[in-house]
């Protein structure tokens, strides 16, 4: 028999968010309505929509998807890990570096060469900081580490 | 010859060495966006987006590189289809299918050809349609209400969520989470803030920037960390780029046929290149293929979907350009951009704006130009760029996301977020939940409200108000239809010979 625990569980999940967020309209604080239906229909009817559907996925789920294997979800870990890395180390040691090491990380993740990754990264996060902060003007972190150097 | 008098007003717009570079660049990164497996216009469009708010380009400039990204995206995912068998955005699935076929029997060179010339007359020839249909649409659509907006918008979602996805329950949840995610922030009509939690960064709501590039950007990572594939030897012996004239001539029907059908198929809300390339497909097949030659490397196999998906690239343009809803990812994201630059697009704006209007129609046939260029002399070049190894390209999109993430609000903040919803996407996309339909409902969700609430104002809060208009009933009704539209696909392919192979193939518009 196949599984359909999948669904089951996203529905029940969904319901709860629905009367959660449902629940938070009456936290409003409406001073005076401004218009006959105010701040709090449109969200009460998009829970209502989303407690009526999610109940329909608890009765009728499809099956299951085929979940990746572990090796897979410590790949996802790890990938995830590098992002949250990087979002508190970019302002510090300034976009170049901070991008070398993300794309690095990520290439040796997906099993390329350790000084190819090295290599491309570094050349492709220097031309993407000259294109967009010194050729377009977008402003990318230099880094605070860099600050005494230049600038 | 009012419409001639704009044309030529739209081409000293379009004709600027400006707009032509912007033309250029659109074509250039459609091409090799659409070309890659996995990323898509979307990708490239959303990526591009604060880097045209960042440089204060005028609104015709952006729309006319946005709108580049799309059609020539339509261009590049036919390469991926023909060389690797590997369809670079789903709209390529058919011609991958016969694509392919010929690079196997030695013939690439002219299947890559036939796909650039049936594509630039597909996109020709809807660009003519798109500027004689759009202003007379705009012009019947001045009469729309709030109520009838709710209820075209409360269409737009019933037709995608039922084309896009295999269970429609899914896709109405999916819309539905759009929709709520939409609803974070301050609430413009009376300042209550809404699911904030406290945060500041939140009052201004999700930026959808940062919402799209976690849902198709790094969930294309994460899906691409689940299964590392070997790259392919990438066949680049093409041989002569060209048709024989007994080609084009055998062709020709096939792409008048493919592209009427790709048009307005395009036109449709939820319907999309991947549609309409099946129905042109199916079509010829019914019609011309009477030796059997179908699936196994007939050029007119190559003709039909590439004519079908580039016209309905354009004929997706015209909802979004005259009542300001779109029917599909890519133009949602489009609207996002616009709705960025203080444009609100609707019935007023071709009027309003002509220089924006017209200025894209007319790039639309220099850009159409530009493409048949770069894919027949010089694909070549494009071909080198599938050559780059995945586990390099993938960290390289992730790059080019971070500097736009970033770029929003220059808040590492927002590389969190966009963490965050990268993951959702992914465990959304694994449990078959449409990502286009979140993205409509986040991008259209402020718009549905607004014109809930105007309609309920001015009725003063008879909700019978909303069915009152013949109009408003008419696409009450025909959002209930859509939902039952998979179902008459699905008796439509039955019926066709190349079912057994779209079993396979899931017929699911994400392009």
């Amino acid at each position: 028999m196949t599984s359909h625990l999948t669904d089951r569980v996203t529905g029940v999940f969904l319901l709860l968010f629905a009367i959660w967020y449902g629940y938070r309209t009456t936290l409003f604080k409406v001073s005076f309505m401004v218009d006959p239906v105010g701040p709090k229909a449109f969200p009460l009817i998009l829970a209502i929509l989303m407690g009526v559907l999610s109940l329909y996925l608890i009765i009728k789920p499809d099956p299951s998807p085929v979940w990746p294997g572990s090796a897979t979800w410590i790949r996802i870990g790890l990938i995830t890990l590098t992002f949250i890395a990087y979002a508190y180390l970019m302002v510090p040691i300034g976009f170049v570096l901070a991008t070398t090491f993300e794309v690095t990380a990520l290439a040796l993740i997906f099993r390329g060469p350790l000084l190819k990754s090295l290599v491309g990264a570094f050349i492709l996060s220097a031309a993407l900081y000259g294109l967009f902060d010194m050729l377009l003007g977008l402003s990318l972190p230099t880094g605070l580490i860099f600050r005494g150097w230049w600038g | 010859m009012e419409i001639l008098n704009f044309l030529f007003q739209g081409f000293a717009v379009a004709l600027t060495p400006f707009n032509i570079m912007m033309a250029l660049a659109g074509t250039f990164i459609g091409t090799a966006v659409g070309m890659l497996p996995g990323i898509g216009p979307v990708n490239g469009i959303v990526v591009l987006i604060p880097l045209t708010y960042a440089l204060g380009l005028p609104p015709e400039s952006s729309l006319i590189m946005f709108a580049g990204i799309y059609y020539g995206s339509q261009y590049g995912n036919s390469i991926s289809a023909i060389l690797l068998n590997v369809p670079g955005t789903s709209s390529a699935v058919m011609t991958a299918l016969e694509g392919n076929a010929m690079t196997k029997k030695g013939r690439a060179g002219p299947a890559l050809a036939m796909s650039a010339i049936a594509s630039f007359f597909g996109g020709t020839v809807s660009v003519v349609a798109l500027m004689l249909f759009a202003p007379a649409l705009a012009k019947w659509a001045i009469r729309f209400g709030p109520a009838e907006y709710f209820a075209l918008m409360i269409f737009a979602f019933s037709t995608l969520s039922s084309l896009s996805g295999k269970n429609l329950v899914k896709g109405l949840i999916a819309t539905l989470i759009g929709l709520m995610l939409a609803t974070v922030g301050l609430d413009p009509v009376s300042a209550v803030d809404r699911y904030t939690f406290g945060q500041l960064k939140l009052l201004d709501g999700l930026d959808f920037v940062v919402v799209v590039i976690g849902f198709f950007a790094i969930n294309e990572i994460l899906r691409y960390a689940e299964n590392i594939h070997q790259d392919q030897e990438v066949f680049t012996k093409l041989g002569r780029v060209m048709i024989t004239t007994k080609e084009f001539a055998m062709s020709f029907w096939t792409m008048v046929r493919g592209a009427a059908i790709g048009f307005f198929v395009g036109v449709l809300p939820g319907a999309g290149g991947t549609i309409s390339s099946f129905v042109a497909y199916t079509t010829e097949q019914r019609l011309v293929d009477r030796h059997g030659t179908f699936g196994t490397g007939d050029i007119r196999g190559v003709a039909a979907p590439e004519a079908a998906n580039n016209a309905s690239a354009n004929g997706a343009m015209i909802p979004l350009l005259t009542l300001g809803v779109p029917g599909s990812e890519t133009t949602a994201v489009m609207l996002g951009a616009l709705l960025g630059m203080n444009i609100t697009p609707g019935p007023l704006f071709i009027a309003n704006n002509p220089t924006v209007f017209w200025g894209l129609i007319a790039s639309m046939y220099v850009g159409n130009i530009l493409l048949l260029i770069l894919n027949l002399p010089l694909v070549g070049i494009f071909v080198r760029i599938l050559k780059v190894p995945g586990w390099f390209l993938m960290p390289a999109v992730v790059a080019v996301s971070f500097v736009a993430v970033y770029s929003v609000n220059n808040s590492p903040f927002d590389i969190l977020l966009m963490a965050g919803f990268g993951l959702m996407g992914y465990l959304l996309y694994k449990m078959e939940f449409p990502l286009a339909s979140v993205i409509l409902g986040l991008v259209l969700g402020p718009l549905v409200e607004n014109n809930l609430r105007r309609a309920m104002s001015l009725s003063d809060g008879d909700w019978t108000y909303l069915f009152s208009s013949p109009i408003s009933i008419g696409l009450w009704i025909a959002a209930i239809a859509s939902l039952f539209l998979p179902l008459v696909i699905k008796r439509f392919s039955a019926a066709s010979t190349v079912a057994d192979e779209m079993e396979e193939v899931e017929l699911v518009e994400v392009d």
